[in-house]
């Protein structure tokens, strides 16, 4: 299910999009933003206005085709569509528009999907102007020497100021703005002009058509009946169907079983010629056999060396997920390689737990990454899943002088066998207008942070930075700064170092016993609190059971915080005649089915929810 | 086994209660005359039907439930009259509500051949009745138990708690008045919000009108305490009855006796021999092969259009262990030996083992059979849940 694709594409006698194209006719290109800029928005008017799209076929964020993009409107996975424009001068181009996610944790996302490209539209707000991650996609797009046309868009809303956003991005960005492209991806509206100056300014692929293959893979995924599917950018050389092919890092060879083009729908083409962007068929049943990053050449004739693969992601957060029925754990195993075809940020380790069974430790790029794997893993694999609490990588020092990198609380070796711990800091940079200087501070404070610097930037924008662990960071930091600044903020950050400091590990007890993934390591400060906070979360979350539950919070053998699940008292319906009988039945199977996604832990059902308490445990 | 219960369906009232979704439609004055009059005479014709198949050669008891039967008026006793030519029932309860029955169609009932009727009171305090839609007050609810008995009908009175705006001392009250009416039977009933009801809607913006489950437990217990001390036992899980006035006909549902359900929305649980005799009365050429046991809930007026449920072997004898639980006899010694048989000794060692150890039923140590205890009684979902289970291997 990883290409739901509808089929939206028009008729392949249509496209025409297998005619040979000389390169200076190809313009590749991605589309960068800050979150709800309106990247997809305005890819989806180019589809639209290229005819790539019949207009009845429109429906909003067409690029973004898995379920949680659409309902969450956000743009997770990297998508290559191809479409044809007949510009002003009367010649016809093709566009390889890739559209590429938005939110801090998917930025490798973005650096991938920028080496296959000449140029990028780099989207503004013309209502919010340059954010954290203008910036930083536009230092991406810089860093890859991309000829960036930067597009202004919203002009359609009345607090709009595009001239201010342009002086932004000259000012900060250094990215001459006199052609911005003044845009509305809701009317339509400059859509023309921004095709044009794609045109005009993004320079045309080089590369040469009788050189060796040389292709980068930029994205691939899994599908039942053809294997892995690969997208690819051709720098020299060209593919067609039947060609001997390897991948020059992994070393595996096959057959080409078909090449093509998403428009967006997935077409066939005789062949992806220098310059071009497309996928290719491999039939490869081993999705691990295809890395995102390496490169593709001809066996026979191989190109002379391989294209610098990608900055691997490093993860920063880690969670245990369990699957509920402990059945299904060869089927998550085969789920996360399966996911990592097309994440290849994924890593994980087994990890058994007491309370769980069997399950991996899991990493991540930020807890939106996490969340979105743990829904793509249940949706698309129909698993039912526990996450247990956010780590990040501990170093502990044991008396013995060994140290250890602990991921997880239930890793922690035993007190009085831990000389010290150091935990990651970052330094982070927030970007806020000045009535909310105090508001940060406070915040920061509040999760150990410490300022080390504060500069103005303009009278609208003051830069703090600080240096904060990244536990901190990870649990409810970003929300809060956005809600405690009314959305003005924006953070950005980058790993600073190690550095001791008091933890200790929280336990959990349910029912007098101790619960391991419900364990958490916190700073010894903050520990009561969040003890206190965390058995009163838990209070809420875990349901009346037919004995009472008592819920502690531990730090060794002492017991810091507790609260108490009450008994339930009646649970019965008491009319029950004769055609209430089916309906009552239905009624326990219902209940039934509810007890299933819980978790028995000893005598208690816990629901998932549960292990992510620490997450909904407010300050 | 035949048919041992027949059930009427009534689907009319005055007015639509705010927490019910039985299937009945508000009327009155001629629109209901009209509409009742459409009815009563499908109603007759499949009265006719079965009586003419035979299928009430062993009816012992007959309940004509609704909706509110008693807007019927003077056409009820015609109706209890019609019936009685085909069967001579032992036990004849017709559901009545107080702003419907007065003494004059207590009288005509009794001697039409009713013997027991069962009065929608569910509060003697009229700011709860109120609250609910009931069309009633506590006058003339009293009014119409005291007409019931003087007609010498054995009258039970239903009673709810969880209502809105209830509070301990005024359930305490609503005890003390249904005792000093002296019915020889009463029914409790915890309030359910149902989905699609006016209540559910105004809950939805007002969560204290949820039912408080530690409240409603309180209401039972209590009940449970104030009843038996007056002179009832408790015979199921929400039913009160002074010696001998236990209700045959409900006893019926839940002792997997066959019963046939006759007007819109009532269902038929039958044997799947015994439907052969008039299954043509359903709209079936045959019954289904391997069911043990069958269930049918008429969908329209016309009773052209049946639900229809099977269950197997299994399925029922679970279905059988679950409804025993509700009652104070529980599941006998005869029972658990076949469903040993039915279902695996295992299998059903392992869910009384379990309910003994929660704690939900125990066993009698005369007569060895299972049933539930206090804890059972307001926890029954759970120990229901237990014996349903057994149906799926």
């Amino acid at each position: 299910m990883f290409s739901s694709y509808r089929l939206y594409a028009r008729g392949l006698d249509t496209i025409r999009p297998m005619d040979t194209f000389d390169t200076s006719h190809i313009r590749n290109f991605s589309i960068v933003a800050h979150i709800d800029h309106g990247k997809s928005t305005i890819s989806d008017r180019i589809l639209e206005l290229t005819n790539t799209v019949e207009e009845r076929d429109m429906e909003s964020q067409l690029l973004d085709t898995m379920d949680i993009e659409r309902e969450r409107g956000i743009t997770i996975k990297s998508n290559a569509v191809r479409v044809m424009y007949t510009a002003d001068d009367g010649e016809t181009y093709q566009f390889n528009l890739i559209d590429t996610p938005g939110h801090v944790d998917f930025t490798y996302e973005v650096s991938r999907s920028l080496a296959a490209c000449e140029g990028a539209v780099l989207v503004v707000d013309a209502t919010q102007g340059v954010e954290a991650q203008t910036v930083s996609n536009a230092n991406l797009a810089m860093n890859a020497d991309l000829d960036i046309v930067p597009a202004i868009n919203k002009i359609d809303l009345p607090s709009a100021h595009p001239e201010e956003v342009k002086i932004e991005i000259e000012d900060e960005l250094a990215i001459p703005a006199d052609d911005a492209v003044c845009v509305s991806g809701k009317t339509g509206e400059g859509i023309h002009d921004l095709l044009e100056a794609i045109v005009f300014l993004i320079s045309p692929p080089a590369g040469d058509a009788d050189a060796p293959l040389k292709a980068l893979i930029l994205d691939s995924y899994f599908d039942e009946y053809r294997g892995v599917v690969a997208t690819v950018r051709v720098i020299d050389g060209r593919i067609r169907k039947g060609d001997q092919l390897v991948m020059m890092q992994k070393g595996h060879g096959f057959l080409v079983d078909g090449v093509g083009v998403k428009r967006p729908a997935e077409t066939l083409v005789d062949e992806l010629a220098v310059g071009e962007v497309g996928f290719v068929v491999t039939g490869l049943k081993d999705p691990e056999a295809v890395h995102v990053g390496d490169t593709l050449t001809y066996r026979d004739r191989p190109c002379a060396e391989p294209l610098p693969g990608y900055r691997e992601a490093k993860p920063m957060v880690y969670t245990g997920i369990f699957p509920i029925d402990n059945k299904d754990y060869e089927n998550l195993r085969d789920a996360l390689e399966k996911l990592r075809v097309n994440d290849p940020s994924l890593i994980w380790t087994p990890e058994t737990s007491v309370a769980l069974g069997f399950g991996f430790r899991v990493g991540f790029l930020g807890l939106l990454h996490m969340e979105v794997v743990k829904e793509r893993l249940e949706r698309e694999f129909d698993l039912d899943l526990i996450a247990t609490s956010p780590s990040v990588d501990y170093h502990v020092f044991k008396t013995d002088g060994e140290m250890l990198c602990v991921r997880s609380p239930q890793d922690l070796p035993d007190v009085t066998r831990i000389d010290h711990i150091e935990e990651p800091f970052l330094k982070a940079k927030v970007i806020v207008p000045p009535e909310y200087t105090g508001a940060v501070m406070q915040l920061s404070i509040e999760h150990r942070g410490v300022m080390t610097d504060m500069v103005h930037l303009s009278q609208k924008s003051v830069e703090m930075r600080f240096d904060i662990p990244l536990a901190e960071l990870i649990l409810d930091f970003f929300d809060q700064l956005k809600s405690r600044t009314k959305g003005y903020a924006s953070l950005d950050y980058d790993f600073a170092d190690y550095r001791t400091s008091e933890l200790v590990k929280l336990d959990i007890l349910l029912s007098g016993d101790e619960v391991d993934a419900l364990s958490f390591i916190v700073h010894k400060d903050k520990a009561y609190a969040l003890a206190r906070g965390l058995c009163d979360k838990l209070k809420e979350i875990i349901p009346r059971q037919l004995f009472e539950v008592p819920i502690q919070g531990a730090i060794g053998n002492k017991i810091i915080a507790r609260s108490t699940v009450k008994a339930r008292r009646k649970d019965v319906l008491a009319k029950c005649y004769g055609g209430d009988i089916s309906r009552k039945r239905k009624l326990l199977e219902k209940q039934k089915e509810g007890k299933k996604r819980m978790k028995a832990i000893g005598s208690v059902e816990v629901p998932q929810e549960a292990f992510l308490a620490i997450l909904k445990v407010e300050d | 086994m035949p048919i041992e219960a027949l059930y009427i369906h009534i689907p009319f009232c005055h007015a639509k209660c705010s927490y019910c979704d039985f299937d009945s439609r508000a009327c009155n004055g001629i629109s209901l005359e009209r509409a009742a009059s459409v009815y009563l005479d499908r109603l007759c014709n499949r009265l006719d039907s079965f009586g003419a198949a035979g299928a009430f050669a062993h009816v012992a008891t007959v309940y004509i439930g609704g909706g509110t039967p008693t807007v019927l008026g003077s056409r009820l006793p015609w109706l209890v009259k019609r019936v009685r030519e085909w069967c001579d029932p032992v036990e004849f309860t017709v559901e009545a509500n107080p702003e419907s029955f007065d003494a004059p169609l207590a009288g005509e009932l009794a001697c039409s051949g009713v013997t027991r009727v069962s009065i929608g009171v569910q509060s003697f305090v009229d700011d709860e009745l109120r609250a609910i839609g009931r069309l009633h007050d506590t006058p003339s609810a009293r009014a119409a138990i005291e007409a019931a008995l003087s007609s010498g009908l054995d009258t039970s009175c239903d009673l709810m708690c969880g209502l809105p705006g209830q509070t301990l001392a005024s359930w305490n009250h609503s005890l003390d008045v249904a005792i000093a009416c002296a019915p020889g039977h009463v029914s409790v009933y915890p309030l359910t919000i149902e989905e699609g009801t006016p209540l559910a809607r105004r809950a939805e913006a007002d969560p204290t009108l949820d039912p408080d489950e530690d409240f409603q437990a309180e209401c039972m217990e209590l009940a449970g305490d104030r009843l038996l001390h007056a002179g009832f036992e408790r015979y199921e899980v929400a039913s009160y009855a002074k010696p001998g006035k236990i209700c045959r006909h409900n006893c019926a549902y839940w002792t997997g006796a066959s019963y046939l359900g006759i007007g819109r929305s009532a269902a038929s649980m039958v044997a799947a021999d015994e439907l052969r005799m008039f299954a043509n009365l359903f709209g079936m050429s045959e019954s289904d092969g391997g069911a043990a046991r069958i269930r049918l809930v008429q969908k329209d007026d016309e009773a052209t259009r049946f639900e229809l449920e099977c269950l197997g072997a299994r399925e029922a004898m679970a279905e059988d262990l679950m409804l025993a639980m509700r009652m104070t006899a529980g599941a006998p010694v005869t029972l658990l030996e076949q469903a040993r048989d039915v279902i695996g000794k295992v299998r059903v060692d392992e869910a009384i083992a379990r309910a003994l150890h929660q704690g939900l039923a125990a066993i009698d140590s005369v007569t060895g059979a299972l049933q539930p205890t206090e804890r059972g009684w307001l926890l029954g979902n759970e120990l229901y849940g237990l014996m349903w289970d057994l149906a799926s291997s």
